[in-house]
């Protein structure tokens, strides 16, 4: 009886700690949301107003003015899933060789790419910022996809895949006379996906919400992702905070939705690589 | 062994990939404009083809205008489509920067008057004097002071586009609440100070004046520093006027009405922009251009709420005068359509769009009248009045530089930081390094 | 993104070895060598490119000074000297550290507590886990954004919730002492779902039978915590240490959306790689910039390596 009662509270305690951090992990979605539909004045109300008197459905209209969202929207979509494509076919074909593939040097090649991983990404900012230049590349959405298609990490990650593969299969299909694409594009890859997944899930995010690359290169609005797209709205409207939660709802609600609908692939994504970009 | 060599050989093909594309960078910036520039001639000659040129800007507020004289231009050009591209002005000098170093620049983009000599003498704009002469436009049509600020060595290289002038925006429904009178033009500082103190109510969170230094230096100490009788530049462009004790008045004005807690303190404008407080009746006056009454009159708080004059004066009246120039980027590939589009943009037709919208001053002798009847609501009449007592933007060859440590340094001054006689003196000892380097 | 090279070194390259040299005697198809390098191609001369030529053309550039719109010249040390006679150089560096030191600790704590609670068998869990996470897929300036608002000193809800309970709260953003720690705060926010279902899987690995032996000997479940489940996970511990080590060095985002170029409070808030884009993209002086860039690598490189030491120490492997 008395163990029953303390188990009891001992979860309704651990019920309240969670309640609690459910609040302040999920309260500042909830109020960028009712933020979205007040107006200027309602929004530096003291104290503050819950809902507005009216719902201001145009500020969500207002911003899609100010701002080229249809042009965001489509260059957010356009590099990340070109991104993680490229990413998977490259990174999978490098990966497969390493982890399968006899060749001289193959330990030394590998060892250099590895050290790209070490590298913090802003030491590469200049020179591909140049590279971008020279050809001609500023605003453009290859800007956004090409630099981003060659992973050490990506090639890493699969090779861990490939690498725990049996040896029976490749040497029971170099038999029947496949080739090595062969053997990586019909057996190999089909038994990798769990590895592929996560590494779409992890390229995918990144690419979505990547900020300094993008604001670096493309600073024409008609070219802009999401992310700097947002950060041109802050300088536009000086403070109008119901207008600017208006776009920070725009450029958020996609890839929640996508987390939503692939939620155990996210989670296994993180698991997997540790990684939040 | 094999290892080490391999790695060897990799290390020597990046060292010499750095070291050959290294030299190739350092010729190649400065070769690739002229190389563009070539080529934008030939392009041009081809005229049946559809051609699109982008106009870049900050202000979103004018972009239906701008839009409005683009359609204008369109229909009269088939051949020619014109994109607007909107940078906020946070970020329009950075990017315009990061554009013009990359050869990304719009065709055809907005200037000021800080910037023109800096773009023009780098060789990143077209000269315009040539093709003034042989259109047969005459420069008499705009104010010779707008002429001469986008000009550079005696060639232009700006169409003047617009002007603007500072007034005093004040909100009537908080002047009524408190029973005063509304500001007029015999108002001077001390009586802007007491109103200023009798709207302020520290409980309700309301203040009589924004101290908007960090918005804007066109709007707030440039112009008390003349009314103080100081100057920011001397005439002659080799030393800062800030050491000066009329200047270092004219900050102090600034400086006070915080200290006096007349106005919101500098976090508190940093977290909420001057112009936001003042379109939710947080702050009941507002030095800003007569660019703002678009924002206000289409502002649901402001638009039956605010009226504005001119502003009060100090030992004599005064407000800086400023302007905006189309400019052609030089390595634009179609020279011949960003001409005909900055041709357009500097004729009464387009003058005429922007006055009778509201938008802005327009620079086309004859035109504002238009511009003020646009809105009957407020007195805009008051900006073309200031324009007998107004005195130049004051500029120099790297205004960009200690314009830099104007705002950071003032921003100290004004938030208590350091005394703002200090902030000043910091300033003067600082720009005029700055302009030493000048060449 | 450039993070988990963790597990790297252990089981692979003694096994390839061996293979290697195994397969010496074995006749070679020249079939082989051709796959082998083809299919490495695209991605190894893409990270020669994009990755590792980089790193030699930024060191170039550090030693260089750069005039307005792209020239530049030689101009030897000056730019490591100016770097470190430049008070807002270290005060950038202090940000970093302090930013760095502690968000991680707090971060790690709050999710281990997160995901100690959420895996137990109790109602609602899994909507608990999808709401913790719901951060980590959330664009970073999109949560920059909503914090300021969340923060505004005078209409902000933070301070009007700590008013009600008789709290004034502090200008968060533009108070000098306290804007880090107000990003600081934003970041273990957004860092919590990211290391809670890191730590559940390994919870999960963690043996029942370790518990059990322990119930036998009448351990409650703080001991059981401290004493088997921390020790246990230390593997997974130092491995978020690390993947959050390199993240937080690398904080951009929050600064440039949170605080802004332009705030009173910048030089007490700017992380390394903010006054690096500073220098490189709005002040143009990208020689100066380089610079920056080679002593966060530096940095970076030190930090990891004394990690990779230090494990040794406290890290059990079981």
């Amino acid at each position: 009886m008395n163990a029953k009662t303390a188990r009891s509270a001992q979860k309704l305690v651990v019920h309240a700690v969670l309640i609690i951090g459910a609040m302040f992990m999920v309260g500042p979605f909830i109020w960028m949301l009712l933020t979205s539909v007040k107006t200027f004045g309602e929004s530096t109300l003291v104290p503050p107003v819950i809902f507005p008197a009216k719902f201001q459905w145009h500020n969500y209209k207002d911003v899609t003015a100010v701002l080229p969202f249809v042009h965001f929207y489509w260059n957010t979509v356009i590099s990340s899933v070109a991104k993680t494509l490229g990413q998977l076919l490259l990174c999978s074909l490098a990966a497969y060789s390493f982890a399968r593939i006899e060749f001289p040097g193959r330990n030394v090649i590998f060892i250099i790419v590895l050290s790209v991983l070490m590298v913090p990404s802003q030491i590469h900012i200049l020179p591909q910022y140049m590279i971008m230049k020279s050809l001609g590349w500023l605003n453009s959405l290859q800007a956004l996809i090409v630099p981003g298609l060659f992973s050490a990490f990506g090639t890493f990650l699969l090779r861990q895949f490939f690498m725990t593969l049996p040896k029976e299969l490749e040497e029971a299909a170099k038999l029947d006379g496949c080739n090595h694409f062969q053997i990586y594009y019909r057996i190999m890859l089909p038994m990798v996906v769990p590895g592929l997944i996560a590494l779409s899930i992890i390229t995918m995010l990144w690419a979505w919400n990547d900020l300094l690359w993008p604001l670096v290169v493309n600073n024409s609005p008609e070219k802009m992702p999401l992310s700097v797209g947002l950060a041109s709205l802050q300088g536009q409207n000086l403070t109008n905070y119901p207008v600017i939660m208006a776009g920070a709802v725009l450029a958020i609600w996609p890839m929640l939705l996508l987390f939503l609908l692939l939620q155990r692939y996210f989670v296994e994504g993180i698991t997997l690589t540790g990684t939040k970009g | 062994m094999k290892k080490w060599i391999s790695l060897a050989a990799i290390a020597g093909l990046v060292l010499a990939m750095a070291a050959c594309s290294s030299s190739t960078g350092a010729s190649g910036g400065s070769g690739g404009n002229g190389g563009s520039g070539g080529g934008g001639g030939g392009s041009g000659g081809d005229k049946q083809e559809k051609v699109t040129i982008t106009y870049g800007l900050w202000d979103q507020n004018q972009v239906p205008a701008m839009q409005e004289i683009a359609n204008k231009f369109q229909e009269a050009n088939p051949s020619i489509t014109v994109k607007i591209e909107v940078t906020p002005w946070d970020q329009y000098w950075t990017k315009l920067e990061t554009a013009a170093t990359g050869g990304t620049l719009p065709d055809v983009f907005w200037m000021n008057g800080v910037n023109i000599i800096k773009y023009a003498s780098n060789k990143m704009l077209t000269p315009l004097s040539d093709k003034v002469k042989s259109g047969n436009i005459s420069l008499d049509n705009y104010p010779k002071s707008l002429v001469d600020l986008y000009s550079y060595n005696g060639t232009l290289y700006g169409m003047p586009k617009d002007f603007d002038t500072v007034g005093l925006w004040y909100n009537k429904k908080m002047f009524d609440a408190a029973g005063l009178k509304y500001p007029d033009e015999t108002w001077d500082w001390s009586k802007l100070r007491d109103a200023a103190t009798k709207l302020t109510d520290p409980a309700k969170g309301v203040w009589g004046m924004a101290s908007a230094l960090a918005a804007s230096e066109q709007t707030t100490y440039y112009n008390t520093i003349f009314q103080a009788g100081g100057y920011v530049i001397s005439p002659d462009k080799k030393s800062s006027g800030y050491d000066k004790p009329e200047a270092i008045e004219g900050m102090k004005f600034w400086s006070d009405l915080i200290k006096d807690k007349l106005s919101p303190t500098v976090a508190q404008m940093t977290e909420t922009a001057p112009r936001n407080l003042f379109e939710s009746g947080k702050v009941a006056m507002l030095t800003d251009g007569s660019w703002a009454q678009i924002e206000f009159s289409k502002n649901e708080y402001t638009k039956d709420k605010v009226d504005v004059t001119v502003l009060p004066q100090g030992k004599k009246r005064a407000t800086v005068i400023h302007g905006l120039g189309n400019v052609i980027a030089a390595n634009s590939k179609h020279q011949k359509e960003a001409w005909e589009f900055v041709k357009f943009l500097g004729s009464k037709d387009a003058a005429d769009i922007q006055a009778k919208t509201g938008t802005t001053i327009p620079a086309y002798n004859g035109t504002q009248d238009a511009w003020v009847k646009s809105n009957p609501n407020f007195h805009l009449q008051i900006f073309i009045d200031e324009l007998q007592y107004s005195v130049p933007y004051p500029v120099s060859k790297d205004a960009p530089k200690w314009q830099e440590v104007e705002k950071s340094t003032f921003n100290k001054g004004l938030s208590g930081e350091i005394p703002m006689e200090e902030a000043a003196k910091q300033v003067a000892a600082k720009m005029n390094e700055l302009l030493k380097q000048e060449k | 993104m450039n993070s988990t090279e963790l597990d790297l070194p252990r089981q692979p390259v003694l096994d390839e070895r061996k293979q290697a040299k195994k397969r010496r005697f074995n006749p070679r198809t020249r079939g082989d060598y051709f796959w082998g390098y083809l299919m490495i191609a695209p991605t190894v001369l893409g990270l020669l490119v994009f990755s590792i030529w980089p790193v030699f053309q930024t060191l170039y550039f550090s030693f260089t000074s750069w005039g307005s719109f792209g020239n530049y010249e030689w101009t030897g040390t000056d730019n490591y000297k100016a770097m470190f006679a430049d008070p807002m150089f270290w005060m950038a560096l202090r940000n970093t550290f302090i930013y760095t030191c502690v968000t991680i600790p707090c971060a790690i704590a709050l999710s281990i507590v997160a995901a100690v609670l959420l895996n137990q068998k109790i109602r609602g869990v899994t909507l608990y886990r999808t709401l913790y996470f719901l951060p980590v897929v959330t664009m970073p300036s999109a949560v920059a954004m909503v914090w300021k608002w969340l923060y505004n000193a005078d209409y902000g809800l933070i301070n009007y919730l700590l008013g009600a309970i008789g709290i004034k709260g502090p200008s968060w953003l533009t108070d000098p002492d306290i804007a880090l720690y107000s990003m600081v705060i934003v970041a273990v926010w957004a860092a919590i779902g990211n290391n809670m279902v890191i730590f559940l899987s390994g919870l999960q690995g963690i043996p029942v039978s370790y518990y059990e032996a322990a119930a036998i000997d009448g351990a409650g479940s703080f001991k059981n915590f401290i004493f088997i489940t921390l020790p246990l996970l230390t593997p997974t511990i130092f491995f978020v240490t690390i993947i959050s080590l390199i993240g937080a060095f690398q904080v951009f985002d929050l600064v440039f959306m949170m605080i802004g170029p332009n705030s009173i409070v910048i030089e007490q808030t700017q992380s390394v790689v903010f006054l690096f884009y500073k220098n490189a993209f709005m002040l143009n002086n990208k020689g100066y910039a380089a610079a920056i860039a080679m002593v966060l690598f530096v940095i970076i490189l030190l930090v990891t390596i004394v990690q990779m030491k230090l494990q040794k120490k406290w890290v059990h492997y079981s």
